[in-house]
């Protein structure tokens, strides 16, 4: 019987298994296609109870209160709010480095992404969990 | 004059990847905006004079037009999905750019006349 050796570990890599390592990138295409997936029920859903099943009119503060009173729907709009920044934050990083050549204004064009979309995670997070559980 | 070598000589895949561009910044745009409309629920009374705007005719439009951006990315999205799956798919991917631009305009639609029924039937403006 003929015996088939181990490839030797790759430098640097961690496991000596011969498994390819990820580059960022690749982690970064695999999580487009998962959350884009994931974003498929959530958006489509979120927008057709607030615009479809109801005019966008009825969705007033009393509405958001019976139905934030079942945290499952928090936790559905928190999923949304978090997965559609993160998706569309790493598709607008792809665009500045598609149109921003210069090193410097690539820099500060993303800085400001990265600032303006952390900023809105938190707001997000924070009108969701600050919400009172009893109606006003 | 403008070289003719800088002119794109795109096909299908090259709209579908400008049109998920396209859509995908506006949808983030108005992400952004909601965030911060929402946001006003700490202030009930603010909150509901704000969102009465939405309701407005102008709005309503611009609703219709999210619903539409909304649609395409999702398909165009599963399509990318798909082929990325399926690589034997890209020969057909006229067709299936076709399928995306079908159903974005079959739930468009009749979406957006929902969306817009409070004017259709007169009760706004």
């Amino acid at each position: 019987m003929k015996t088939v050796e181990a490839p030797p570990p790759r430098p640097g890599g961690r496991s000596g298994r011969g498994r390819r390592k990820r580059s960022p990138e690749a982690l970064s295409w695999a999580f487009m296609r998962l959350s884009g997936l994931a974003l498929v029920f959530l958006a489509l859903i979120h927008f057709s109870i607030t615009h479809i099943v109801n005019d966008v009119v009825e969705t007033d503060y009393d509405f958001v209160a019976e139905r934030w009173h079942n945290p499952l729907w928090r936790l559905f709009d928190w999923a949304l709010l978090v997965l559609a920044l993160s998706h569309g934050l790493n598709g607008l990083r792809w665009i500045v480095d598609d149109y921003v050549r210069d090193p410097g204004r690539r820099k500060a064009v993303k800085g400001l992404l990265y600032g303006v979309t952390g900023v809105l995670v938190i707001v997000g997070t924070l009108t969701i969990l600050a919400f009172p559980s009893r109606p006003r | 004059m403008t070289p003719a070598s800088t002119r794109y000589k795109g096909k299908a895949g090259q709209w579908a990847f400008l049109g998920h561009r396209v859509t995908g910044f506006l949808v983030f745009l108005f992400l952004l905006l909601h965030i911060v409309d929402v946001s006003l629920l700490r202030w009930p009374e603010t909150y509901d004079q704000v969102h009465r705007l939405y309701g407005n005719v102008l709005l309503r439009l611009f609703e219709v037009g999210l619903f539409f951006a909304l649609l395409f990315h999702t398909f165009n999205g599963v399509r990318i999905v798909a082929v990325d799956m399926f690589p034997e798919a890209v020969r057909n991917q006229r067709r299936l750019l076709q399928a995306v631009v079908a159903l974005t305009v079959a739930i468009g639609v009749p979406g957006g006349v929902v969306i817009m029924w409070p004017f259709i039937e007169g009760r706004l403006l």
